[in-house]
């Protein structure tokens, strides 16, 4: 072999080349490659895609944001009344292929952008829209989640955080746990029950707590919670008599269950078109490194380097299945089929991060000063969590079994009163 | 030509399935399967004569309709639903590329017609003893016996449908390095065995060749040929596995929603049902590599060799584990012989045994990317 697969990063070139594309979508992506090739910078190329490496890049992370912003690049999927681009799934898909091309991030605004948004979009009032959604295109409104609780991790629909209606606000106590983005945030969009007298499901709302009001504080509590990489990425979230307007209440009072399974379904859907590209990544890193040390001649490390790329190639090709749907004009799969995505891509992540720390030998034993984590190292722990966020890969399992395949539900057990 | 969707196969994945449903059913599969050919010349020729399948992917300068890759690939995964014998693999996987890689065009002249329009059973023989599938010429060695005329002796192993091809294309060494051969099936000093095979559906001959007449076809390198029939033959399989682990899919489900046990569905256990999300999983997987692969037949041929040994190794490795949850799903119905559980099981055995296994493949994947 004359070249090496670490060097062919874009071999396969863009998805949608191979698509039959119309002349709008070509010149919408013109017209994105046009923009990209102006105003990409060395020190937006240099911002590394992990938020533990961002130190150093965060002002130019900032700098390359708000120059999205002007263009109009953020919150792209959402309707242009509300600051989004309108833009529909395929034309996401090149707007990816492109930055991906150009070596620079295609900037999410956190869970606001991917989570609140959509959910507002699908269940909020006109006011809501009107006025929420703008807020986060700004970057004025930075959402962390408050789903999980202490006793209510996959079986969310038990959670026990109350919200008592008192004249227009909802007075939120309880607490909350892995509470993701909240070191940044402004507000915590929460599940509580508003009525423990009615069925688990019907008694929850969805609430956006201010963490602030008029710069005091809102009875909202943050305690960094260390995780088994050492870093804090989550925090324990005390509530105590944190208050929102009902204005802030998405989807009306006991009907948050809804509006919570639209964010999760955003959660496990995500960006299925392009992650690969990452992944692919990812992989050559981790080929160039075994290359460096010499292990590729040996037949069982090219059987797993071999077994993780056809695994990342798969998802190349269930992302193109998704993108020749949508440039058909189908509906994009079915209930169920953002869970096949998350199972494969967060299980291959897991084998990855084994095989890889495997093949380092003694050198995948040890961490840096501080417990600072390299590349391999920090993959086979955080790929751990992938498996449990966003509904742990049972619960995606169970999806499968009933949405897709039509399997029966388990028997609930009998009703417990709640105390 | 584009990427299509799913969708755009719908027709020619309805029309194949409606006839293997009607010409061979299930229990049409268990009499073939009974035989000692394990061939059913009347369903091969209806094939033909009624979808027109053995002339798809033919040339039309050879009379074929010029068809795509995308479509026989269809027609495999159907196949490998229904279990479907005969030599379809052998005849459109294996010896049609074989000709046309050849460009021998006289060859692919006299050949190729034949093929297409249903008359011809054809197959490759060049593997060795050794269970590596790789190219081994020395099994065979040819001497010229004249001009045109070249005579074959030596013996070929796991030759597949090797006993009712009526075309064998033979690989043999001769004085200038490998050559390909053409042998009628009923030529003079030709001996053919059936090899008997735990999977019912599909079959494996050996060929004993003593100074048996052959023409050799012409071609640049043998090793070339048979490595673009190789990589043909393994997405079409691969396509078949699909499809059989999609049947055995189907029929866990189905049980697993009618089957009750300590008073419940047994698929409303998660035990249960999560063997049958992993196979969705993973049979989704294999599908959309098989789709890909089979578009870059068609349109992305740079891109084929390395597309074959990924989808052989992921479609092995699906189907084995598909029909293998299958039985366990079926619980002691599962393991008699009446039920078909144990069909899928051996073929997904014998699909992914042939032209080497899971890790074999890998290990050529690992070479083909530059690894």
């Amino acid at each position: 072999m004359t070249h090496h697969l670490e060097d062919r990063r874009d071999v396969d070139g863009s998805l949608c080349d191979l698509l039959d594309l119309g002349p709008d979508a070509i010149s919408f992506r013109d017209e994105v490659r046009d923009w990209l090739a102006r105003n990409v910078t060395d020190e937006a190329r240099a911002i590394p895609a992990d938020r533990h490496r961002l130190s150093g890049h965060r002002e130019a992370l900032r700098r390359w944001t708000d120059a999205l912003r002007a263009a109009g690049y953020l919150c792209v999927a959402w309707p242009r009344e509300y600051g989004g681009r309108g833009l529909s799934g395929i034309e996401v898909a090149l707007l990816n292929e492109e930055f991906a091309r150009a070596g620079v991030q295609r900037v999410t605004l956190g869970m606001g952008e991917t989570l609140v948004g959509p959910s507002i979009i699908a269940h909020g009032t006109e006011e809501q829209k009107a006025r929420l959604l703008p807020r986060i295109v700004a970057g004025q409104d930075r959402y962390c989640q408050g789903f999980s609780e202490p006793g209510a991790g996959s079986d969310l629909a038990s959670l026990r955080t109350r919200g008592d209606v008192r004249g227009d606000e909802v007075v939120v106590n309880g607490q909350k746990v892995w509470t993701s983005w909240y070191k940044d945030a402004t507000v915590l969009f929460c599940l509580c029950r508003t009525d423990p007298e009615v069925p688990q499901h019907q008694g929850i709302s969805y609430v956006l707590i201010p963490i602030e009001r008029d710069g005091k504080p809102n009875g909202v509590e943050f305690r960094p919670l260390r995780q088994m990489t050492g870093q804090s990425d989550f925090a324990e979230t005390f509530l105590t008599d944190a208050r929102a307007p009902l204005d802030n209440v998405i989807g009306g009072l006991g009907g948050g269950w809804k509006v919570a399974m639209t964010t999760l379904g955003n959660e496990r859907g995500g960006t299925a078109t392009t992650r690969y590209v990452a992944f692919r990544d990812e992989l050559l890193d981790l080929v160039a490194e075994c290359r460096r040390r010499g292990l590729v001649g040996d037949p069982l490390v090219r059987d797993r380097l071999a077994w993780a790329w056809s695994q990342v190639e798969v998802m190349r090709f269930m992302a193109l299945d998704l993108l020749a749907s949508l440039a058909a004009g189908e509906a994009p799969g079915t209930a169920g089929a953002g869970s096949v995505n998350k199972v494969f891509w967060s299980e291959y992540q897991q084998r990855l991060g084994e095989i890889a720390v495997e093949l380092l030998g003694p050198d995948g034993l040890l961490v840096g000063p501080d417990y600072r984590l390299d590349q391999w190292s920090q993959l086979f722990l955080t790929s751990r969590s992938h498996t449990i966020w966003g509904g742990t890969a049972q619960v995606q399992r169970n999806i499968i079994g009933e949405r897709l395949l039509g399997l029966p539900r388990e028997p609930r057990p009998p009703a417990r009163s709640r105390s | 030509m584009s990427y299509a969707p799913l969708s755009v196969r719908a027709p020619v994945r309805d029309a194949v399935r409606r006839f293997l449903a009607d010409v061979v059913p299930l229990d049409r599969v268990r009499e073939i399967s009974a035989t000692e050919s394990g061939f059913d010349p009347v369903a091969w020729r209806r094939l033909a004569t009624e979808l027109d399948v053995q002339a798809l992917v033919v040339p039309a300068s050879y009379g074929g309709a010029d068809g795509g890759w995308a479509d026989l690939a269809v027609v495999a995964e159907e196949m490998g639903r229904a279990l479907t014998p005969g030599p379809f693999l052998a005849t459109l996987g294996l010896a049609l590329p074989a000709i046309v890689a050849t460009g021998d065009e006289a060859a692919a002249a006299d050949l190729l017609p034949g093929i297409a329009r249903g008359d011809t059973v054809a197959t490759l023989a060049w593997a060795g003893d050794d269970g590596t599938w790789a190219l081994d010429p020395t099994r065979v060695t040819a001497t010229r016996a004249g001009d045109e005329s070249w005579r074959l002796t030596g013996h070929r192993s796991y030759v597949l449908d090797g006993h009712v091809a009526g075309l064998l294309l033979v690989c043999a060494e001769t004085a200038d390095g490998p050559g390909l051969f053409a042998v009628h099936g009923d030529a003079a000093g030709l001996r053919r065995t059936v090899q008997p095979t735990m999977d019912q559906t599909r079959r494996l001959a050996r060929l004993d060749l003593s100074e048996v007449p052959a023409r050799r076809l012409a071609c640049a390198s043998v090793a070339d040929v048979v490595a673009q029939a190789l990589d043909r033959a393994s997405i079409l399989l691969g396509a078949d596995m699909v499809g059989g682990a999609q049947a055995c899919l189907d029929a866990s489900v189905a049980y697993a929603r009618e089957r009750e046990q300590f008073g419940r569905p047994i698929g409303s256990f998660q035990a249960v049902k999560h063997l049958c999300a992993e196979m969705l999983v993973q049979i989704e997987a294999a599908r959309s590599a098989v789709r890909y692969a089979s578009f870059a037949l068609d349109e992305r041929p740079a891109e084929v060799p390395a597309l074959a040994c990924l989808v052989k190794a992921l479609a092995g490795e699906a189907y084995l584990r598909a029909a293998g949850d299958n039985v366990q799903i079926h619980g002691g119905i599962g393991f008699t012989w009446e039920h078909p559980a144990h069909l899928y099981l051996k073929r997904a055995r014998s699909s992914d045994g042939l032209f080497g296994r899971a890790d074999l493949q890998r290990r050529a994947l690992a070479d083909r990317i530059g690894l």
